[in-house]
């Protein structure tokens, strides 16, 4: 393959691995390092509603025996590689029994359907507005208007969803939602439930893209007044071609490479950079479960999450670096 | 390389038309000194110790407001904490935030960017490696487990943490600069003459990336922030007063908008507006320093 | 990012816009899900604009509440044995009943499945006797073969709810007849039936039917499961659908009650208990009549759902508006180190605390002091009363604010203070961490205000928010200075179980884990007393005498400082439904979380 070579390749591979289980280890040992365990942040939630546990020190003994947290660290430590090898995430420690598997298959969709689509439909608004921007025959009034759309780039996001909150909602007293509001908030089964994520998406995609697009349009602007001024361009106008033809053909299909990187590993980082504004809004995300998880020490909630996230984000690094020199092919990872 | 002359341009030259002093940067610049000189002068002016929890009525709205008094011109919140006094004294700590991160992450970068870059082989697969572990941790993690022995966080502590794990960005993208610099003729020709290492790398490539590393640190500096404020909202911030992000998220507990307190959201998430559209105008000023083909597009 | 690039002359942009990839991810994702959970809220409120005539027929036989206990993880799981369930999303509300319900109002232990439970003069031998007539939501019979089954499980297996209290007393159980089962005690325990069967404080011990579960793993076994209708209890209600936000449940004609004339089918025909993620949706989607009843709000957005909403009412008819919760909030110190094991230290603190400001602050005015570790009900109250006929509270004055005296007390013990500075005592300052859980919102506003109080009276306090494990974990090893907590709760009706807890025979080195006594406080004396109160039944005059001395005891060493009394501010909208638990309408407390709310859904009316 051009620009790749097998050795590459095999090294780049086991980089990989290695990446995986690095982080993995580091995660395993993270959650313990600070005091308490799974059963104290149960048994303490406990007390918070009957007031007091009986037997409190007897049911800690018990079940920390259960879950086998006063085995040796090595042994915990094998168990769980082993568990993540088979990707059998066990019980959640703190809400047994109930499986980590299926809290991570319920939160997954929320934290999916939303972020995918609003990470695609910023980089496509964010992408074309970059490019109109950096056109030579972009219409005046867009011209204008597209640096202030991104100064909303520049909010805090969870700021700007306050901010929309009282414009919208106490302010002007009006926001239309299609569908019942009810039926947005429960998750029924298949339709009904894919149907309500959608619907919860749809609003806040657009406010995504308004947030965020900003970013995209910069990157996308100096790629494109980069390569504005190559040669092939000024050939390919000099043969008379249609402007759109040649923005879309020649300019944007050049400068499009770094965005795609971008993308692909924004994708890959979906679900790290959820956990706070998930919480702060009761978001039934990824992102929410695994605050949950790092507040009650959790351990295997914390190692089946972080175990999908570093699996996502590394796999992401690791395409975009193989596929680059097959995108560019003046890119090339062979020796000079 | 378009950054040599850009440099040579910029460094001591009587030039007109500085490429550092396009609008944008400046604009930016002011208004994060703007924020940081207000907070200053606050700092001398009023008592900060209203910003602590039970100094002042409760719930008491701004001064233009009827109910509001001028004793607290920006009204207060439900903890009886002054509006004005946490913005004296949160501003600061957020550009604090921003500089620690920026800063750490920035000598990190610029550390093992060089190393990864300049030496590759064995050097920049650990140091990749490294970066890419970095980048899969939560640092809310990290935080709770630190949080659980420091005596009382503060935003020092907080900005370390994510500091901790913010370096793997900047490494990267300097690795990247490097890498691409690496090849260019005038490092080759010094590599021929035999010049040591360091030499190679702090006098002859350090400053065409200058432009690059100020882009970095302000990208750094902003998204610090942005994850500081963040992890405030989750409780785990400086706790005797709060900053600008923790003033917000405790609003939104509190039922500010609910009870009709904007003052109480509001005056900080403005002040916070401020310092990123500034941070963010920087950062477009910084990218036309960087690609001077920028500089003669409009929009 | 990549690997040796080689891009001959194009420009490598990997940074993009200036910003670094990382920050462009986190801004990002950040984006992605920030304005997303607003359009709960947005659709919440978009609500607060829909037309209240479209509400159908249907509707107004439904109940709907609110669930305060975030997301339900697992909707699937129904065994009410494990730590993991959660059994107030409508399952003890509407699906099992309990045995006997403790009214807090008139100090009644009422029967409900039960009839009667008696222990004869040793006060360990006890016999229940349950109503005759009960079955199950499939038809077979409630009987003393589930009781002494479900007994038996939790004698075997120590990790199961309730397990450890049976395991403690329970010497042998056995069935006598069909509705009467005869528990023998270890040693004699007034409290038996009180403590565990009567819902004291949430919830109460569950019976399982036999039927079912004979032969499923305890630990693991789910319950659930569409086809048989399971879960099966006996409530008056069926799981008609389960899910993370959303509990549904539809009421039974054939449920055992109406039967055999205990009580009349409940008026609602289908509960809804719905999970509401942020207080601001809980008051929107209430402001909207689509709760009609909130679990627990902050005084700010009650007063905001009010003006809203005409038809909301609360436990008392004006400020403070809440109900009085079992467990009073302390601030715990560590008696086993210095300088806080000195007595006259821990006065020194009481004085330095000015409650009457922690109300009004924390708590925004919608709680009382406590001047004793007891909650605020008539039955315990009167024991409290009887310390103050005794004058214990002019001997030791609890809820004076005297800063003077603790400077006085300080500067006795060697510790010097300059201006406004902290006290220090041979170069050390006088410092003291306070430990508070970063998950309850009420705690740790109270621990800031002490902290400030103290910082105040020239003691470096700081207060330290930690994550619930970490936090739990360490109140039990004793590897704190002070922690804002509750855990002298348990006394509700009888003085004896909240003093048992600080017994000196619990006390426990630190770094070991406390069943209770967590201060580690040693009092032989008062130990003594609070045996002498151990096994006289309730209500005896005979515990006054000893109660008395023992109180007297506490007063004087303040172990932990009681510092204001807990609360719950419920709100109840009046407009479909009444009959409500009010402080004027007192048949209950007003506790819709808890195993009693059977007796509030059976009281309610629709208000048409």
């Amino acid at each position: 393959m051009r620009g790749l070579s097998l050795g590459y390749v095999i090294r780049r591979v086991g980089m990989f691995f290695f990446t995986i289980w690095a982080s993995a280890t580091v995660m395993f040992f993270i959650p313990r390092l600070a005091p308490g365990d799974p059963v104290s942040a149960m048994v303490t939630r406990l007390t918070s509603q009957a007031g007091r546990v009986e037997g409190s020190a007897a049911l800690i003994t018990a079940w920390r025996q259960r879950f086998g947290l006063d085995d040796p660290l090595l042994v915990q430590y094998l168990r769980y590689l082993r568990g993540m090898l088979t990707f059998d995430f066990g019980y959640s420690l703190a809400q047994f029994p109930t499986e980590v598997g299926a809290m991570v298959g319920r939160a997954m969709p929320w934290t999916i359907g939303l972020l995918l689509i609003s990470t695609v439909l910023t980089f496509l608004a964010g992408t074309l507005i970059g490019a109109l921007m950096a056109w030579r025959r972009t219409p005046r009034l867009l011209r204008w208007f597209l640096p202030v759309s991104l100064t909303f780039t520049a909010i805090p996001f969870y700021i700007l969803g306050i901010v929309l909150v009282y414009v919208f909602v106490f302010a002007l007293g009006l926001f239309p939602v299609s569908g019942g509001y009810r039926n947005d908030l429960t998750p029924g089964f298949d339709f009904a439930f894919i149907n309500s994520v959608i619907q919860h998406g749809t609003l806040p995609a657009m406010s995504i893209v308004l947030a965020s697009m900003g970013f995209w349009a910069l990157g996308m602007r100096g790629m494109m007044v980069t390569v504005a001024g190559e040669d092939y361009l000024t050939l390919a106008r000099a043969k008379g071609l249609r402007p759109l033809d040649v923005l879309f053909r020649y300019e944007v299909r050049n400068a499009i490479l770094p965005q795609v990187t971008a993308l692909v590993l924004g994708l890959g980082g979906i679900v790290g950079g959820t956990v706070l504004v998930e919480y702060l809004f009761g978001y039934p995300g990824m992102g929410a479960l695994l605050y949950q998880g790092i507040t009650n020490s959790d351990f295997t909630v914390i190692q089946g999450i972080v175990f999908i996230l570093i699996l996502t984000t590394v796999t992401a690094v690791l395409i975009v670096d193989l596929i680059y020199p097959l995108l560019d092919p003046r890119i090339t990872y062979e020796r000079r | 390389m378009a950054g040599i002359t850009l440099t040579q341009q910029a460094s001591g030259q009587r030039q007109a038309t500085s490429p550092w002093l396009n609008p944008k940067l400046v604009a930016g610049l002011v208004m994060v000194a703007l924020v940081l000189v207000l907070t200053l002068i606050g700092l001398i002016l009023w008592d900060v110790t209203l910003a602590r929890a039970a100094s002042s009525p409760l719930n008491l709205p701004p001064f233009w407001v009827p109910g509001g008094t001028m004793a607290h011109p920006l009204g207060t919140e439900s903890s009886g904490r002054d509006l004005l006094a946490l913005l004296i004294v949160g501003g600061p700590m957020t550009l604090q935030v921003g500089l620690i991160v920026g800063i750490t992450s920035m000598v990190i970068g610029i550390v093992l960017g060089f190393a990864a870059g300049y030496l590759g082989g064995a050097v920049d697969a650990v140091i990749r490696t490294l970066s890419d572990t970095a980048l899969t941790i939560p640092s809310l993690a990290i935080l709770i487990v630190i949080s659980a022995y420091v005596r009382q966080m503060d935003v020092t502590t907080m900005s370390l943490i994510v500091a901790l794990l913010a370096w793997a960005g900047p490494t990267r993208v300097i690795r990247a600069q490097v890498l691409s610099m690496r090849e260019q003729g005038y490092v080759r020709m010094a590599r021929l003459t035999a010049l040591p290492t360091p030499h190679i790398m702090f006098r002859e490539m350090m400053p065409n990336l200058l432009p690059y590393l100020a882009a970095s640190f302000i990208g750094s500096a902003s998204g610090g922030i942005l994850a500081a404020v963040g992890l405030e909202a989750l409780g785990l911030g400086p706790q005797r007063i709060p900053t600008l992000g923790m003033t917000v998220s405790q609003a939104i507990q509190g039922s500010a908008i609910l009870r009709g307190m904007w003052w109480w959201w509001g005056t900080p998430t403005i002040v916070l507006m401020v310092i990123f559209i500034g941070l963010f105008l920087v950062a477009i000023g910084l990218d036309e320093v960087v690609n001077p083909r920028l500089r003669g597009v409009r929009g | 990012m990549t690997d040796g690039i080689n891009t001959s002359g194009a420009k490598d942009t990997t940074t993009t816009g200036g910003l670094s990839r990382r920050a462009l991810l986190r801004n990002a994702a950040f984006t992605g899900m920030s304005v997303a959970p607003v359009a709960s809220l947005l659709a919440a409120c978009e609500g607060s604009r829909s037309d209240p005539a479209g509400e159908s027929e249907q509707d107004v036989k439904t109940l709907l509440l609110d669930h305060h206990g975030g997301r339900v993880q697992s909707p699937d799981l129904w065994n009410p044995l494990v730590s993991g369930f959660t059994n107030n999303a409508g399952f003890h509300q509407a699906l099992a009943e309990p045995l006997f319900i403790l009214n807090y109002e008139s100090g009644e232990i009422e029967p409900w499945l039960g009839e009667s439970f008696t222990s004869n003069d040793t006060l360990d031998v006890w016999t229940l006797t349950i109503k005759d007539g009960i079955t199950w939501s499939d038809g077979e019979a409630y009987d003393a073969d589930d009781i002494v089954f479900t007994i038996e499980v939790l004698l075997k297996n120590a990790e199961l709810n309730n397990a450890a209290p049976m395991q403690e007393w329970v010497d042998k159980v056995r069935k006598v007849d069909k509705t009467t089962v005869e528990f023998t005690l270890k040693k004699p325990n007034p409290r038996f039936q009180l403590d565990y069967f009567s819902v004291k404080i949430h919830s109460s011990l569950v019976v399982v039917p036999e039927h079912i579960w004979r032969g499923k793993d305890p630990l693991t076994f789910k319950n659930y499961d569409k086809k048989q209708n399971w879960p099966v209890f006996t409530g008056p209600y069926q799981l008609s659908s389960a899910s993370p936000t959303r509990f549904v449940y539809t009421r039974r004609g054939d449920w055992w009650g109406a039967k055999a004339d205990f009580k009349p089918l409940p008026q609602p025909e289908r509960l809804e208990w719905i999970v509401n993620e942020t207080e601001d949706i809980r008051v929107a989607r209430a402001t909207d009549h689509q709760l009609h009843s909130v679990a627990d709000l902050t005084a700010g957005a009650f007063e905001s759902l009010k003006a809203r909403n005409k038809d909301v009412i609360s436990w008392l008819p004006e400020k403070p508006y809440a109900w009085s919760d079992p467990c009073t909030r302390l601030l715990s110190l560590n008696n086993a180190i210095a300088p806080w094991n000195d007595r006259e230290m821990r006065w020194a603190l009481n004085y330095a605390i000015d409650r009457e400001e922690i109300v009004r602050i924390a708590y925004e005015g919608t709680t009382t002091p406590a001047r004793f570790f007891y909650p605020n009900y008539p039955a315990v109250q009167e024991y409290v009363n009887l310390l103050e006929s005794e004058g214990l509270f002019e001997e030791y004055p609890i809820l004076t604010h005297d800063p003077d005296k603790a400077k006085q007390i300080f500067e006795s013990k060697g510790y010097t203070r300059t201006g406004d500075g902290f006290y220090r005592k041979g170069g050390k300052e006088l410092r003291l961490q306070i430990d508070a859980p970063t998950d309850f919102i009420e705690i740790w506003r109270y621990a800031e205000v002490i902290g400030e109080q103290l910082q105040r009276a020239g003691i470096n306090a700081t207060v330290r928010k930690l994550a619930i494990a970490t936090w739990g974990d360490n109140l039990g090893n004793g590897r704190f200075d002070a922690v804002t907590d509750w855990s002298a709760c348990g006394s509700v009706t009888e003085p004896w179980l909240s003093m048992n807890l600080f017994h000196a025979r619990f006390v426990v080195p630190m770094g070991k884990p406390s069943e209770s006594n967590a201060v580690r406080w040693k009092n032989a004396e008062y130990s003594k007393h609070v045996d002498a109160l151990a096994n006289l039944p309730l209500g005896d005059k005979r515990i006054e005498g000893p109660f008395v001395a023992a109180a007297r005891i506490w007063l004087r060493e303040l172990p932990f400082l009681p510092i204001a009394h807990a609360r719950k501010l419920y709100a109840f909208d009046t407009r479909s439904w009444t009959g409500w638990a009010t402080s004027e309408n007192n048949y209950l407390q007003p506790t819709l979380d808890w195993a009693n709310a059977h007796k509030i859904i059976h009281s309610l009316r629709p208000a048409r």
